[in-house]
């Protein structure tokens, strides 16, 4: 079977594709940052109930994982919206082909949400059960973010979806694609590594509000960081190996810029790395904001090259409507500022209790 | 079409959606109006300066942070997950027309949660007025997002003038957008009075307790009168066709339309006894039965807005089948195994047909119905179906069910979709082998044309009549009783018709024995009403052989055979379900006959089913008035003929005229073939004299288009016969019928095939009241029944169809064929005194 008939029409778009781009690549990039730090600091969180080290760390961690759970999932939204407009037709096709996981996502989402704040609000209660709860929410968060790695690998694996004739009940998973656990491997041990960095960077803050032992527990973050980040070089090196010709071979259109922002990323982790090792924490978050903001933007490459064979975001069909474009930029502007006027209220509030 | 489709089974139906989206609905109406709830109810804490108050508020916030947030958030995106996953044409289009406001919608929501989690977390840590200003700020985003999805919902539901221009404006501000704005708002303040209710009853003093389980009910009981005037209006706002889905022409929405009605009182007077009633464990047990209630009503309301949008996904524009209004004659003309990207088998083989049909279903059923789910379950709806009346009823989709998007495919995809639906799907099915006929010898009586003084020409007035057997089916749809008509002839150079002194009688075997009697001589023939129904033969037969006897002067002068063609063989089970009830061959079964009933009483509510149940036979001429059986309707209501063709024109699409084979005796794959005549020998169909069925309908429907369901019924019909309604002569049941003449002009060859559309006038033009131009002889008495006209040939033999023909002349053609004059005049004529042509060779020979 020629699977290129089965790739669907796509619908027509309101602005050019360029819009929804730029949108989609800077809400992703929130969303990456909130989702690393939430999975990093839930990995790490258990770790180190498995180590034994159940210190002040994890107590820091556990009340702020709910709050990261709620921006994770808000900043996602933002994306998933945009990636449909643009490569929709793609996503729901393979979000079909494997329907039962991708819709499993957000029970199990349910479980890890009420799971932070059973370990957050009781965290004094339940202390034997603190390498269990960590473990379930990571374990949880790690199938989340395994789906969500399978289709999105899978929307741009089109040779793999003629599979459906043998299996519509959508329990499909991209398994055959070698990229896929180089990808998952990559992308946790990013998270691992924002998670360390988060941790150091939070005690970066209180130990400048004068907070003593705040010294050992930025180290412990950064070590966190940087070992995550010398074994993702690897990871990183492994997935480069796993793409397909096409994309790695450099002969598609927009290669240089995925080649470019590669190389750019690169040597901002490389940078974040040494910063990290040196325990320099806001230079090396800095770096690694910037390696991230490159990775987005290859991802973004990445999955133009793979589909390069059968469409081009340029083929779709525009018909002009601005206004609705105007309305959002200019709600996004005052929700902004809607959310830094309500932390001002909070912070600058004079009756202000403890 | 374009997307690949999730093989749920038993979660499909919309079973999925509906337990995700229900649930969510509920939470997330919650979560607004509970916003407004926690403001007013803090202001209420500090205007009384009571801490009671106040520490109610946080915990009340604290349940509400972890509902609404977590559980609420995520069932939302399991929403749109959902959705994507079952209709993905549907949600990319939603997408890509309203990727804005939902963009703005994401903003709301992350206003929302800042300002929950600073709420929440901030109770008792800031200043009062800035604690409220977080309340306030929130409940403001929470009701921009109702306000931003409530656009895109009802677009679905109400694009308005959106279909004309797509304009982002026109289809978010559609018709119905400010109505349900403010139906879902008070709903939203209602269920936070029902959530208020689940907290406010579990306050330790029973004081403070017994206060805000009265304020929570005027939450509830306020805002609640104000929903329904805003369902009124919301209702009022819809365009007909969605306001009559939603409230006529879906039967499946009556039982949430009820629920809607009743809970509303329901809900009212349980706020009102919550707030009197005292004892802690009746209050904590109507705190949940109300919030039971709310899921109820909430659940009902969103059944009957989705239902409101039936065929279509987004109305008008978008079938549930994810084809979109324009492209369905495109689709219908390719089909869709050409059209579809998803499927494997484009061509319809031999090997393939059942994988082919299977593909069909995916695509086309699939979308709204489960394989054995709680919801829109097709095995039951497939098991009452023989693969013919299940492609009739495929092609027919979206008439007279106008809940059913028409059919996309092509006339083959039909039937391979019926064949898959009916031997495919359903389990333990066993296709019904067509059944063998074994001819029958009925040899014609002698005759000697030398000797014989008289001949005797008999025969029903119908061709063939058609028997519910009311006594074994509990339903009495048969047609009048039979008449038996004989005229008897003396033979002569000048024949004449003789009914002085003379006597006609018949005997004939039926399933009871051998009946009897005698003709009575009217103007011009004898005649008889078989006022008791004869009871069929057994084993299965398709008419009686009557044996006639004439006496002149106590003499016997003349004897013949007629046949009377009297079947069981009324095909109700091709789309209601049940076996033969005799023989595999006819009878209609009272399992056929209960789900008649049933529906009977479901679209009309009636109640049918119980005189059944009681053993009552359900006579239909009682209420629908039948000519044929000399009863009127009563007021209001249709006649028989026209209630049945009318209805079920709606449903049975015309399948190159040989739609009327479902129902009457006359399927070539049948055991009756009641008919049978020259025109059949001709392969001309019912439809020819008839009209298709659709037709055939309306010009019933227009002789009674004041009564009833008349208008509603032409109303469905418009636009689905080969004839545009406004042609179609009206005409009465069993009184204007087609006129052989019409194509016949002057008695010659015709011209045209196509006798529809022209009726004779009263009575005295019927074929079987007729005579030629002399005056004396019947046109039945030479050329047969109606539907049975000479010479007729069937499987049972070719002899049974023309017994007195091949009595009389030895030749199967009509009387005096041939030149035959003798036969009656014993001389050969050189004029055509009974019609111009009847001189003629006959024409039409084998």
């Amino acid at each position: 079977m020629n699977a290129a008939q089965l790739i669907p029409t796509p619908d027509v778009l309101q602005v050019p594709w360029g819009w929804f781009q730029v949108l989609l690549t800077v809400t992703f990039f929130l969303h990456l940052v909130v989702m690393n730090m939430l999975l990093g600091c839930s990995l790490i969180t258990f770790f180190r109930h498995v180590a034994g080290k159940s210190t002040g760390v994890n107590k820091a961690i556990a009340g702020k994982l709910p709050f990261t759970v709620a921006f994770t999932i808000n900043f996602g939204v933002a994306p998933l919206l945009f990636l449909q407009v643009i490569y929709g037709h793609f996503m729901y096709a393979s979000s079909v082909l494997m329907a039962v996981y991708w819709l499993s996502i957000f029970a199990i989402l349910i479980f890890s949400y009420y799971g932070t704040y059973i370990y957050s609000m009781n965290y004094e209660k339940i202390v034997d059960f603190h390498t269990v709860i960590s473990g379930f929410i990571a374990g949880t968060l790690l199938a989340v973010a395994f789906i969500i790695t399978n289709n999105l690998s899978l929307m741009t694996n089109i040779e793999a979806w003629p599979a459906y004739f043998n299996n519509p009940q959508g329990t499909l998973l991209n398994l055959s694609d070698p990229s896929l656990f180089p990808r998952f491997l990559h992308s946790v041990l990013g998270a691992i590594a924002v998670g360390g960095l988060t941790i150091a960077l939070y005690y970066d803050f209180k130990k400048r509000k004068g907070d003593t032992e705040a010294e050992e527990n930025i180290r412990t973050g950064m070590k966190w960081f940087a070992g995550a980040t010398m074994l993702n070089f690897g990871a990183g090196t492994l997935y480069w190996g796993s793409l397909p010709e096409s994309v790695r071979l450099l002969t598609g259109e927009g290669s240089i810029f995925f080649l470019f922002f590669i190389v750019l990323g690169s040597v901002a982790a490389i940078f974040s790395l040494i910063y990290g090792m040196r325990y320099q924490v806001r230079p090396a978050v800095y770096s690694l904001l910037g390696s991230l903001f490159c990775m987005v933007l290859v991802r973004e490459f990445a999955r133009r090259l793979a589909l390069a064979p059968w469409f081009k975001t340029s083929d779709l069909v525009v018909v002009p409507q601005y206004s609705p474009l105007i309305l959002f930029l200019i709600v996004f502007a005052a929700g902004l500022w809607l959310v830094w006027y309500m932390i001002r209220l909070v912070v600058t509030d004079k009756e202000v209790r403890s | 079409m374009n997307y690949p489709v999730w093989l749920l089974d038993v979660f499909g139906g919309g079973t999925l959606i509906a337990l995700i989206a229900v649930v969510h609905v509920y939470v997330s109406h919650f979560a607004v109006g509970g916003g407004l709830f926690l403001v007013i109810t803090e202001m209420k804490g500090l205007r009384e300066n009571s801490p009671a108050i106040l520490e109610y508020t946080r915990k009340h916030a604290r349940f509400f942070l972890l509902l609404t947030m977590v559980f609420g958030g995520l069932t939302g995106v399991a929403i749109w997950f959902t959705i994507a996953l079952l209709s993905p044409s549907g949600t990319s289009s939603l997408i890509h027309t309203f990727v804005f406001a939902w963009a703005i919608e994401w903003v709301f929501f992350l206003g929302e949660i800042v300002a929950l989690l600073l709420y929440y977390y901030t109770f008792n840590k800031i200043s009062s007025r800035n604690h409220l200003i977080l309340g306030w700020i929130y409940f403001g985003c929470a009701w921009l997002s109702l306000f931003v999805i409530n656009g895109v919902i009802d677009y679905m539901l109400t694009p308005g003038e959106w279909l004309n221009n797509n304009n982002f404006w026109s289809g978010f501000f559609n018709p119905t957008f400010w109505p349900a704005l403010f139906f879902r708002t008070f709903l939203a303040l209602m269920i936070a009075g029902l959530f208020g209710f689940l907290t406010s009853v579990n306050i330790k003093d029973e004081a403070m307790r017994h206060k805000m389980v009265r304020y929570c009910g005027l939450w509830l009981m306020a805002p609640l009168v104000l929903l329904l005037g805003s369902a009124l209006w919301y209702k009022a706002a819809l365009p007909p066709a969605q306001q009559e889905m939603i409230f006529s022409a879906s039967p499946e929405m009556k039982p949430f339309l009820t629920c809607f009605v009743f809970i509303s009182p329901l809900l009212f007077g349980g706020g009102l006894l919550s707030a009197v009633l005292r004892p802690q464990a009746v209050r904590r047990s109507m705190a949940w039965i109300l919030f039971l209630l709310g899921f109820l009503y909430m659940g009902s309301f969103e059944f009957m807005r989705e239902g409101g949008r039936r065929p279509y996904i987004i109305h008008d524009y978008m079938y549930s089948t994810s084809i979109l209004k324009a492209d369905l004659p495109e689709v219908q003309k390719k089909g869709v195994l050409q059209t579809a990207r998803w499927v494997k088998n484009r061509e319809v083989t031999r090997e393939n047909r059942l994988a082919a049909g299977a593909e069909l279903s995916t695509i086309l059923c699939l979308p709204c119905h489960s394989t054995g789910g709680p919801l829109n379950d097709m095995l039951p709806i497939a098991r009452r179906f023989t693969p013919q009346g299940m492609e009739a009823f495929i092609s027919g989709m979206g008439t007279a069910n106008p809940y059913m998007p028409p059919f996309a495919g092509t006339r083959e995809e039909a039937v391979v979709l019926a064949e898959y639906l009916t031997t495919g799907l359903v389990p333990g099915f066993i296709p019904a082998l067509p059944p063998a006929i074994a001819p029958l010898t009925v040899a014609p009586l002698p005759f000697d044309p030398e000797t014989s003084e008289y001949i005797l020409l008999a025969g029903p007035t119908i061709g063939n009549f058609l028997s519910s057997e009311p006594e074994k089916s509990g339903i009495d749809m048969s047609y009048g009783s039979p008449v038996l008509r004989a005229q008897l002839i003396f033979r002569d150079t000048s024949p004449s018709v003789i009914l002085d002194d003379a006597t006609v009688s018949y005997r004939m075997q039926t399933g009871k024995g051998m009946i009897e009697g005698v003709l009575a001589a009217q103007d011009g023939y004898f005649e008889a009403v078989l006022a008791e129904m004869p009871t069929p033969l057994q084993p299965f037969q398709p008419f009686f052989i009557a044996e006639l006897q004439a006496e002149v002067k106590g003499k016997v002068v003349a004897v013949t055979q007629a046949k009377i063609g009297f079947s069981t063989e009324i095909g109700c089970r091709n789309c209601h379900g049940g076996r033969w009830r005799q023989d595999g061959r006819g009878g209609l079964s009272r399992a056929t006959a209960a789900t008649i009933l049933a529906s009977h009483d479901k679209r009309s509510n009636t109640s049918l089913s119980v005189d059944f149940a009681e053993g009552k036979t359900v006579v239909c001429s009682s209420c629908h008035g039948d000519f044929s059986r000399g009863t009127e309707s009563k007021a209001g209501l249709l006649g028989l003929s026209t209630a049945m063709h009318g209805f079920h024109a709606g449903f049975v699409a015309d399948s190159e005229g040989d739609s009327c084979g479902l129902c009457h005796s006359t399927s070539d794959t049948g055991v009756s073939h009641s008919f049978d005549g020259i025109h059949k020998q001709l392969d001309l169909s019912c439809s020819n004299c008839h009209g298709g069925l659709v037709d055939h309908a309306v010009s019933l429907l227009k002789q009674e288009a004041e009564t009833g369901q008349a208008a509603k019924l032409l109303s469905y019909l418009q636009d689905k016969g080969e004839m545009t309604i406004d042609y179609v002569n009206p005409r009465s049941a069993w009184v204007m019928e087609p006129d052989c003449l019409t194509c016949h002009v002057e008695f010659q060859p015709p011209e045209t095939d196509t006798a529809f559309n022209a009726w004779t006038e009263g009575e005295e033009g019927l074929f079987h009241n007729r005579m030629g131009e002399a005056g004396a002889v019947l046109c039945s008495s030479c050329h047969g029944q109606p539907h049975s006209l000479y010479p007729a040939a069937n499987r049972y033999g070719k002899e049974i169809g023309a017994l007195q023909p091949m009595q009389y002349q030895k030749s199967p053609y009509p009387l005096a064929a041939d030149k035959g004059c003798a036969v009656c005049h014993t001389v050969e004529m050189e004029f055509d005194m009974h019609h111009p042509g009847s001189l003629a060779t006959f024409r039409n020979r084998e």
